[in-house]
């Protein structure tokens, strides 16, 4: 069956008005997204969160898996609270397009028409998702770091607006499926719960129709270089550095060594080129809790403050005793963090921390 | 083979200039002065940068009222050839799934055979335009693009893309939607002479919804979403207690991970 005819299908639900059924939709579907065998983090966070919203509506907790040779994920997704499991198994998705992801996505979902449909926010959901959303006419939300349902099924998508002072729900009231992208880090994911039956749980696994012929594609991979994806999400204690650093990487990694924690960025600091992406934290990067958050050189924008609002204790290190991040700190010091961390360090190296660390 | 390049570009609140209203404690977005989005400068350098190389005519576009033309000028004067503005009360309350349609009609209307456009705009930032004029039209997309090379014999746009911890290079087919990554593109200057044309002489095409034929699909009624209540964020209740030297610090820091 061709996309086209798929859409036809599901046109057939449409009343005269143009309106639709929205009875004929069911279930919260999560997005895991894999690439070469890893399951990205955000996906068991949102897997955990979906429980949440089926406990309150009584539908299913559908995972859907797209890539190859996918087994393995499909069976922990049913161990991390799956009622089902759909799964697109095939080359042609692997490594990630855009074209034959979204053409396969949108295939389920104008067959099978679920209700609500989470997406991670990283890169490749915000990639596709629009592909799915169009066609089908659904409501997508972006970026989205509060999630709900009230009574009636309606998702209650809340997301920082204008720079992130304000937390604006959005709604969709009159199309399904109602899609939204969730921030990564802001959810906790759930223990797998590995005593199951899951020989007789594999009932719940359904390979689904590959609807994308490579033949087909309008896009191809020519090469693809990833490293180790840093997880800041996970961190306990976290080193931050902003525009304050100046490029200058050596005096936070020995904090951070000093103290077991991992590095994290501003946007600043990653537009420079001085930190990867993947350990971004704040409005278009992630969202972290740690114990314990030590902010060098960085000013303290509501866009990261709002990614770091999680933290247990803030600490802050920057020249300027005027910078708005003092306020959003629980303990600072005015001065240079060049000068300041060395003797950090070294201070609690001498109190000996290594002992009572993890 | 001359490409035809769209830019697409908007205005917006300069997010610097945003403050409090004294009175309601809400942001005051009214009084801060209209702007190009930032990460449209970007989208503007990438499709000059691909006419530096490739036979190409380069046209910025805009959806917004007519007081926005003057991101248009900006555009034709740090290169671009041509500019359309598409203005229309009826695009009132369009969410990104009538915008999208909007600039993908717009785009196909001119030939495009590629669409650059900022990562995401500051005053929405929900970075699902681009994505969604490429499935509009059922064109490829490349997103959080870095670099880019054209190939002009392959028909085909190569580019580098950012992914979680590391890089890609995909190749796709024209007609092809970019969305540039912020920060990866320095934009260039206008020159004077382009600077006194665009604001002298130059004139935007004006299109209406009608024009582009999609009157019937586009704003409030046909957009999927609806903002349901806003609320403030509290902000979290820190200490903010500064000290005075490093070994007072290091107490702090000792009392959480000791």
């Amino acid at each position: 069956m061709s996309a086209s005819d798929v859409a036809n299908e599901a046109n057939d639900t449409n009343d005269a008005d143009g309106g639709i059924d929205l009875e004929t939709y069911a279930d919260v579907w999560v997005f895991v997204e894999v690439h070469d065998g890893d399951v990205m983090a955000v996906s068991w966070e949102l897997l955990e969160e979906g429980k949440k919203l089926t406990a309150k509506t009584g539908e299913d907790l559908v995972a859907l898996v797209i890539g190859e040779d996918l087994d393995d994920v499909a069976r922990e997704a049913l161990e991390r609270g799956a009622d089902r499991v759909l799964v697109a198994d095939d080359p042609v998705f692997e490594p990630y397009r855009a074209d034959p992801y979204g053409a396969q996505f949108r295939a389920m979902v104008e067959e099978r028409k679920p209700s609500i449909v989470l997406i991670g926010g990283t890169h490749t959901g915000r990639d596709f998702a629009g592909r799915v959303a169009v066609p089908t006419h659904a409501g997508l939300t972006a970026d989205v770091t509060e999630i709900d349902v009230d009574d009636n099924g309606l998702l209650q998508a809340r997301r920082p607006a204008f720079g992130g002072d304000i937390l604006a729900t959005i709604l969709c009231k009159e199309h399904r499926p109602q899609m939204a992208t969730v921030r990564p880090g802001v959810f906790e994911p759930g223990e797998p719960d590995l005593d199951g039956d899951w020989a007789v749980a594999d009932k719940a696994v359904t390979a689904v129709d590959v609807v994308v012929d490579e033949s087909e594609t309008i896009s191809e991979v020519l090469e693809r270089n990833v490293g180790d994806t840093a997880d800041i999400t996970e961190a306990d204690r976290i080193v931050a550095v902003g525009a304050g650093i100046e490029g200058n990487l050596e005096p936070a990694i020995d904090l951070a060594e000093a103290i077991g924690a991992e590095l994290a960025a501003s946007r600043a600091a990653v537009d420079e080129g001085w930190v990867d992406g993947s350990r971004q934290v704040g409005q278009t990067g992630k969202t972290v809790r740690p114990e314990l958050y030590v902010a060098l050189g960085i000013s303290g924008a509501i866009q990261h403050v709002e990614g770091m609002n999680k933290s247990g204790t803030v600490i802050a290190i920057n020249t300027d005793p005027n910078a708005p991040i003092f306020e959003h700190a629980d303990y600072g010091i005015v001065g240079d963090f060049a000068d300041v961390c060395p003797r950090l360090a070294e201070t609690l190296r001498e109190r000996d921390l290594t002992e009572v660390m993890p | 083979m001359t490409w035809t390049i769209v830019v697409g570009v908007k205005q917006v609140p300069d997010a610097k200039e945003v403050g409090i209203d004294p009175d309601t404690g809400r942001l005051d977005r009214a009084n801060a002065p209209a702007v190009m989005n930032p990460p449209d400068r970007d989208a503007l350098e990438a499709a000059l940068s691909i006419k530096d190389v490739v036979d190409a005519r380069v046209v910025a576009i805009t959806m917004g009222p007519p007081m926005a033309t003057p991101v248009l000028e900006e555009a034709v004067a740090m290169g671009c050839d041509d500019a359309v503005l598409i203005t229309d009360r009826a695009f009132a309350g369009s969410d990104t799934w009538p915008t999208s349609l909007t600039l993908a009609s717009a785009a196909d209307t001119l030939g495009a055979d590629v669409v650059v456009c900022g990562e995401e705009t500051t005053d929405s930032s929900t970075g699902q335009v681009p994505p969604g004029i490429a499935a509009h039209n059922g064109w490829a997309q490349l997103t959080y693009v870095e670099d880019l090379e054209p190939r002009l014999d392959e028909e085909r746009l190569v580019a580098v893309r950012d992914v979680e911890g590391g890089y890609e290079r995909v190749a796709a087919e024209l007609p092809v939607v970019v969305a540039v990554a912020y920060g990866e593109f320095d934009p260039r200057p206008a020159g004077l002479h382009r600077k006194l044309y665009a604001e002298n002489d130059f004139e935007p095409i004006e299109w209406t919804a009608a024009d582009l034929g999609i009157e019937d699909e586009v704003g409030l009624g046909v957009s999927p979403t609806s903002v349901g209540g806003m609320e403030t964020v509290d902000p979290v209740d820190r200490r903010g207690e500064v000290v005075e030297d490093v070994d007072e610090l290091a107490n702090c820091l000792q009392e959480v991970i000791a």
